[in-house]
């Protein structure tokens, strides 16, 4: 990497001038018009019915990118996500049946499943780190590796098949249980979850951290920074999220889905690139983060009332990627 | 250190030379040779006539895609969308067979042609959106790559409505996808040839060393003058007509165009071409171990079939398989002192 390079990186993570600012709304801007267009053959999209319905949608994936997000800052990603979400939700699920039928109390249940869901997480996440922080294997094979275990593991412990009678106090919890009104659970853990990212990431040593090791890796070595157990702690981080998210989604569905993360691996690594997390590592936080996957849940929400056919979205979704990292292109050769 | 003068190697021992021959060899072959051994040993029918047909002909697929995968590994890039374009191209060449079934009925050698010409260039058409997008707009090769994917596997899904086509000719079926030569399945030729010429462009051409010089130092390659863009979007462009070949003697041996033919081929081909020691940073890269590293996983997956292990399980397996194999391979290179 040239010297420029780290420079022009380096102002674009901090402060941002005119250009940068005006060039960063490009997504929020594209967002405004594709709305207006589609307002004008299909006015119910910006219906406050719709629009909570957009909110609501992009929570899930907004979790699922940041997740991908912090490992992208140091230059990994992981393959694993969308299979640990299909084991973790089966998991959970089975932890949570198995309890309800030896007829324990209900927090006794649902606690089981939240810790058997995190539980796990936290075990790929460190199987993950392990493997490519202190073997300094490539994320991509490791991943890979744990994409295929976890799928294994999903279907296995399964059958295959979905695992019913998810106990509904666990569906209230995380569902449609109101702890404010007017606003839906997993919006408002979504919030929760960027607060907590951005202090994460902006805050504490840690985070910033990351930010170097994607940067500039041997720096962040000789800097003298813990990079092999950060890293580590990168992947926890990222598998921790996404079990949060999996939990979510299996309250949503109130069943263990072996095949619940089928997309979900591509399309939060599409969010977290298409607002602006760089794949070279070093440039992202949570706001790229909300405006991507904003953007992927409005398309695909617009296309959903255009009624453009689910093959033809694929399409579409495949044109928006490439458009989408061609800009980021300019934007980072402007800055 | 210096050269070793000649009474040192006199004097070296028979583990030295073992090692030696360990180094040039590498590690997979000894791997492959004593997993044979193995399975010969222990599983039953691992021998049979008929089993090692299907080995032989269900690694052609993927020797072939490996091979394609390994080139674009080599230039510093990845292929996401190789699985998309043999899908892509199994619907497109069977669509234009079935289609041109009634019109040319007493010409199935022109059917076969056009099908699959339709078959290779869909797939030349996604290789060449990669190409440029990589090498002219320098949009990183995930994402290009996991776009073109979505749009292969959208236009596939679109045309077919995700329904097989039936319609091929009977000649294509039975004498290319299922036939046999001197006893062989055809897929094997057809995959020798392709392993044959990628071993001779990267040894013995110049297009060869270039591929390697971008993937080994792209700032030297474009200042020793060679023409870097172009040979990207070669590189791509023929690794995706070579997952076209692969996809149309799959489709042959199928007997059907199939939007949804295998999710998890492209996957595979990387793994295979990562076991054999393809460096993902670019530069390393030789189809011959290639070869062997996709013989190494289907003669896997096909002893655990044999030995009857839940297809569930056998994913858990190769996952960690893949992961220890680089892992081991990993650490054979660092104890290798650098001279």
């Amino acid at each position: 990497m040239s010297n420029a390079d780290v420079v022009a990186r380096r102002n674009e993570a901090k402060g941002r001038g005119l250009v940068g600012w005006a060039l960063l709304l490009i997504l929020p801007i594209l967002m405004v018009v594709m709305e207006l267009a589609v307002f004008a053959a299909e006015p119910s999209v910006l219906s406050p019915r719709n629009v909570v319905n957009i909110l609501n949608q992009s929570s899930y994936l907004l979790l699922f990118a940041s997740a991908q997000m912090v490992v992208i800052l140091t230059r990994g990603f992981d393959l694993s996500l969308g299979t640990t979400v299909s084991a973790i939700s089966v998991a959970s699920a089975l932890a949570m049946t198995g309890l309800a039928d030896s007829g324990a109390p209900d927090w006794v249940v649902v606690a089981a499943g939240l810790a058997a869901g995190l539980g796990f997480g936290a075990l790929v996440g460190l199987f993950n780190g392990i493997f490519i922080a202190w073997l300094e294997i490539n994320p991509f094979v490791v991943t890979l590796g744990s994409l295929n275990i976890c799928l294994g593991l999903a279907t296995t412990i399964s059958g295959g098949r979905p695992v019913f009678n998810v106990p509904d106090a666990f569906s209230t919890l995380l569902y449609n249980g109101a702890l404010i009104p007017g606003i839906s659970i997993p919006l408002m853990l979504a919030v929760m979850v960027c607060v907590f990212l951005y202090f994460l990431l902006d805050h504490t040593v840690f985070g910033r951290s990351l930010y170097l090791i994607g940067n500039n890796p041997r720096a962040a070595h000789l800097a003298g920074l813990p990079s092999k157990r950060y890293l580590t702690l990168a992947y926890v981080t990222c598998s921790l999220l996404a079990a949060f998210g999996a939990l979510m989604l299996t309250a949503r569905t109130g069943s263990g889905e072996p095949n619940l993360g089928g997309s979900l691996m591509l399309e939060s690594i599409a969010a977290a690139v298409i607002g602006g997390v760089s794949l070279q590592g070093g440039v992202g936080g949570i706001i790229p983060v909300i405006l991507g996957s904003l953007f992927v849940t409005m398309l695909s929400n617009a296309m959903d009332l255009l009624r453009v056919g689910g093959y033809a979205q694929q399409i579409l979704l495949g044109c928006v990627i490439i458009g989408a990292i061609f800009l980021d292109r300019i934007r980072v050769s402007r800055t | 250190m210096g050269g070793r003068t000649t009474s040192d190697l006199a004097s070296t021992s028979s583990s030295d030379r073992l090692y030696r021959a360990y180094e040039t060899v590498g590690f997979l072959p000894i791997v492959l040779v004593t997993l044979v051994a193995i399975l010969a040993l222990f599983v039953p029918h691992f021998l049979a006539v008929q089993n090692i047909f299907n080995v032989l002909r269900s690694s052609s697929y993927l020797v072939i895609m490996a091979a394609g995968q390994m080139l674009v590994l080599i230039v510093g890039g990845f292929d996401l969308s190789v699985g998309a374009v043999v899908a892509l191209t199994s619907v497109s060449s069977a669509m234009v067979m079935a289609g041109l079934k009634d019109s040319l009925a007493d010409e199935p050698g022109i059917i076969v042609f056009l099908g699959v010409a339709a078959g290779i260039g869909s797939g030349l058409a996604v290789g060449l959106i990669n190409g440029l997008c990589v090498a002219f707009l320098r949009i990183s090769p995930f994402m290009v790559t996991l776009g073109s994917m979505s749009i292969a596997t959208g236009v596939a899904l679109l045309l077919t409505n995700g329904i097989p086509v039936y319609g091929m000719p009977k000649v294509y079926v039975d004498a290319f996808g299922r036939g046999l030569w001197m006893q062989l399945p055809t897929a094997v030729y057809l995959a020798a040839v392709i392993v044959a010429l990628v071993w001779v462009m990267q040894n013995f051409t110049r297009m060869g060393r270039y591929i390697f010089a971008i993937g080994g130092n792209l700032q030297a390659a474009i200042v020793s003058g060679v023409r870097t863009k172009t040979y990207l979007v070669l590189a791509y462009a023929i690794c995706s007509v070579l997952a076209s070949v692969s996809g149309l003697a799959l489709t042959a041996q199928i007997g059907s165009g199939q939007a949804v033919i295998s999710s998890q081929l492209t996957l595979e081909s990387i793994a295979a071409a990562v076991i054999a020691g393809v460096s993902l940073k670019g530069g390393v890269g030789r189809v011959e171990m290639v070869t062997l590293a996709a013989f190494f996983l289907l003669i896997l997956t096909d002893a655990m079939d044999l030995l009857k292990i839940d297809p569930r399980i056998q994913t858990i397996f190769l996952g960690i398989i893949v992961v220890l194999a680089v892992a081991v391979d990993e650490m054979a290179k660092r104890r290798t002192p650098v001279v």
